[in-house]
């Protein structure tokens, strides 16, 4: 093994793991809001609103992202009439796929705050959403911390999965200087060594969150 | 925008055998590779809740080990990386296999799930008091039949939700075994529109298999569930 | 005199820093039936456990039915002597009364099915619940709860029973039944070792009682002398308070 190898292509895996991690960020970002907006859809008294939500999330939750990621740069051209970049498209699709699983994290931390809870904050004089507010949110957002980062590590973990239409993350760049240079030993293993590194720290962070939980 | 369906096209030849296989791939990869997930998964489960302190630390190795790799990474290691590590006599047994790149993803999914598992394993285990493993050694139990016939069968129980997900989890990874060249009902669905540009027709029978499986999936199990239902019991976690 | 069949021989046990047993020492002879009283956190359950090796401690040595527990090449053949009854009844859920009753003795014994069950159903009948024996515990009251418990241990015919607080986690109504099963067995010569809190049990069925305290064995009276007149002063608090509350 020649490890050289790694070493003089490191400028462009720290491009890669740049590119990874701005998609995760990006997708985090945006999912998070549009979960929100999907969880309380779910959660609504109107029942279109929440069958509407419900069966979007359900049939989200049963596809593969990489399914879902060939259905946008398939379908994303054919209604707005030309080609889009593949960051266009990557990026709606791992919007439209993760903000599914955040809102499950946002419905499963709302609903974990007992009834009672709100009860009592009607009882003292609040309104609904002065309740919602102040009593349920942020004991949800407490409860909901340790799913919530978990989760970032499966969206960082799935931004592999835009490699299969090229799209220049980790480890995409990394395929491409294995063939260039015909060592795909070294590279595959240093480029699973640094996802597992960042993961890794991701998790580390999340049992923090919960051991700060549990102990509260 | 214009397009026309034509579902029908799907029903000719070539497309419906390709269409048989992709699905067919998709299911046997699926519960192939989340059998084996369960087995290892169980035993690096009970390694994490183990006495002896060598087991919990190879337990807890494995498990940071498989599940922060992601899945995508794991597959080309097995792929491109682990064959090349392999005594040349077992490398060439290997790559005259039929179907290398079917097994290279059974390898992979199965131990990237395992990991998983194993984590879903020791929380279930966890959750039966203490109080039962040594109601089991005080009438005489060894502790391979404390496991056998107490531990494992209560801790399914509980577990029959999450293993549930677990599975369509896997059941959804196995679209990334296209990647290694696995033709399965993604990859197949993505053939079709090369071939054809039905795109919509194709890949709506892809979501489909997903979907009607994962529905089938969840009533099977919630029925389980229901039928396996300890009486009695307050249901742990809800 | 025969040789006592537990022996307790100067038995140290540490957590840590913590000392849960300081150098206890306790004989037990056929047909006793023991009590071993004192504040919560004396140790009382910890020597208990050490008895079928669930616990393991650093000195000293426990003979039971003439074995060394902590060099035992095969705790479960001598588990299978040594019934124990848990606070917490820890009946299997997910098995019928009557699959919790002869697991043991099929799996661990090698009894036959049949021959397991009718000796099975034979306890349950003792303790008064036969008709629950195809239940799953879950739907039992507490006390028809550790009853089942009791025949479950019962069942494997051993030659020493142990007692964890029995009636600890029950509704004072159900109290009653399970300690009139504990008081039939006595009768019937029992070797038993009960942990409890209940002094009535203690007065009535106890033939000693062995009062602890912050993991040592403080004092061994025969239950009549031990209610009349403590010897030592914490047991004489200890007896104080229990009855005040009691």
């Amino acid at each position: 093994m020649d490890w050289q190898v790694v070493l003089n292509n490191s400028s462009l895996l720290a491009r890669g793991l740049t590119t990874s991690l701005e998609l995760t960020l990006f997708a985090i970002a945006a999912s998070l809001p549009v979960g929100c907006l999907l969880a309380i859809g779910r959660l609504s008294k109107q029942r279109w609103l929440s069958l509407f939500c419900a069966s979007f999330v359900n049939v989200m939750r049963s596809n593969p992202l990489v399914l879902v990621l060939f259905w946008l740069i398939f379908l994303v051209p054919l209604i707005i009439g030309h080609r889009v970049p593949n960051l266009a498209a990557v990026s709606v699709a791992f919007v439209v796929f993760f903000s599914v699983y955040f809102s499950e994290i946002v419905r499963s931390g709302i609903q974990s705050v007992g009834r009672m809870q709100i009860s009592a904050g009607l009882s003292t004089g609040l309104t609904r959403g002065q309740t919602m507010r102040h009593i349920v949110l942020p004991q949800a957002v407490r409860a909901m911390l340790p799913a919530l980062t978990t989760q970032c590590i499966v969206v960082f973990q799935g931004s592999t999965v835009a490699y299969v239409v090229g799209y220049d993350e980790l480890l995409h760049s990394s395929s491409m200087i294995a063939e260039r240079t015909g060592r795909p030993v070294e590279l595959y293993i240093a480029t699973a060594a640094i996802y597992f590194l960042v993961s890794l720290a991701g998790s580390l962070l999340a049992r923090r969150f919960e051991t700060k939980r549990s102990r509260a | 925008m214009q397009y026309n369906l034509t579902f029908s096209m799907l029903l000719t030849a070539p497309y419906l055998g390709w269409i048989a296989d992709g699905v067919l791939t998709t299911l046997h990869l699926a519960l192939l590779s989340w059998s084996v997930a369960l087995l290892l998964g169980l035993a690096v489960g009970i390694a994490r809740v183990s006495s002896n302190r060598a087991l919990r630390l190879f337990g807890t190795f494995y498990v940071e080990l498989f599940r922060n790799v992601p899945l995508l990474v794991q597959l080309f290691l097995w792929f491109y990386v682990v064959p090349e590590f392999l005594p040349s006599e077992t490398a060439r047994w290997w790559n005259r296999l039929d179907e290398v790149p079917y097994w290279t993803a059974v390898i992979g999914i199965a131990f990237y799930t395992s990991s998983r598992l194993a984590e879903q394993i020791r929380a279930a285990l966890g959750a039966i008091p203490k109080g039962q493993f040594e109601a089991a050694l005080s009438t005489g139990l060894t502790k391979l039949q404390m496991y056998r016939h107490v531990i494992i069968p209560y801790a399914g129980r509980i577990m029959i939700p999450a293993i549930t997900s677990e599975f369509l989890t896997v059941f959804k990874n196995t679209a990334l075994a296209l990647t290694i060249s696995v033709v399965e009902i993604s990859a197949t669905a993505r053939k079709i529109e090369a071939w054809s540009f039905k795109g919509i027709e194709a890949y709506t029978v892809a979501s489909a298999t997903y979907m009607l499986t994962t529905l089938a999936v969840i009533l099977v199990m919630t029925m389980l569930e229901r039928r396996l239902a300890i009486p009695g019991l307050i249901r742990w976690g809800s | 005199m025969t040789a006592p069949i537990i022996q307790v021989r100067d038995v140290v046990l540490r957590y840590g820093d913590f000392t849960a047993l300081d150098r206890v020492s306790l004989d037990v002879f056929e047909g006793e039936v023991i009590v071993v009283c004192g504040p919560s956190g004396s140790g009382k359950s910890t020597l208990l456990r050490c008895l079928n090796g669930l616990e393991t401690f650093q000195e000293g040595e426990v003979i039971v039915d003439g074995e060394n527990v902590a060099t035992c090449r095969n705790l479960p053949a001598l588990r299978r002597r040594i019934g124990m009854v848990f606070q917490h009844f820890e009946l299997y859920p997910h098995m019928t009364v009557l699959q919790n009753l002869t697991l043991a003795p099929i799996k661990a014994q090698g009894l036959p099915r049949a021959e397991a069950e009718r000796l099975a159903m034979d306890y349950l009948t003792r303790v008064g619940i036969a008709d629950q024996a195809g239940k799953y515990p879950g739907l039992l009251s507490g006390g028809q709860q550790q009853r089942a418990a009791i025949a479950r241990a019962l069942t494997l015919q051993p030659r020493l029973m142990l007692f964890d607080e029995p009636t600890s986690a029950l509704d004072p109504e159900m109290i009653f039944e399970v300690l009139q099963v504990m008081k039939n067995l006595a009768v019937l010569g029992m070797t038993m070792v009960v942990v409890t809190h209940e002094m009535g049990f203690a007065q009535e069925v106890a033939d000693r009682v062995v009062f602890m305290d912050r993991g040592a064995v403080i004092e061994t009276a025969p239950s009549a002398e031990f209610f009349a007149s403590p010897k030592t002063p914490r047991a004489r608090a200890f007896l104080k308070r229990i009855l005040r509350i009691g």
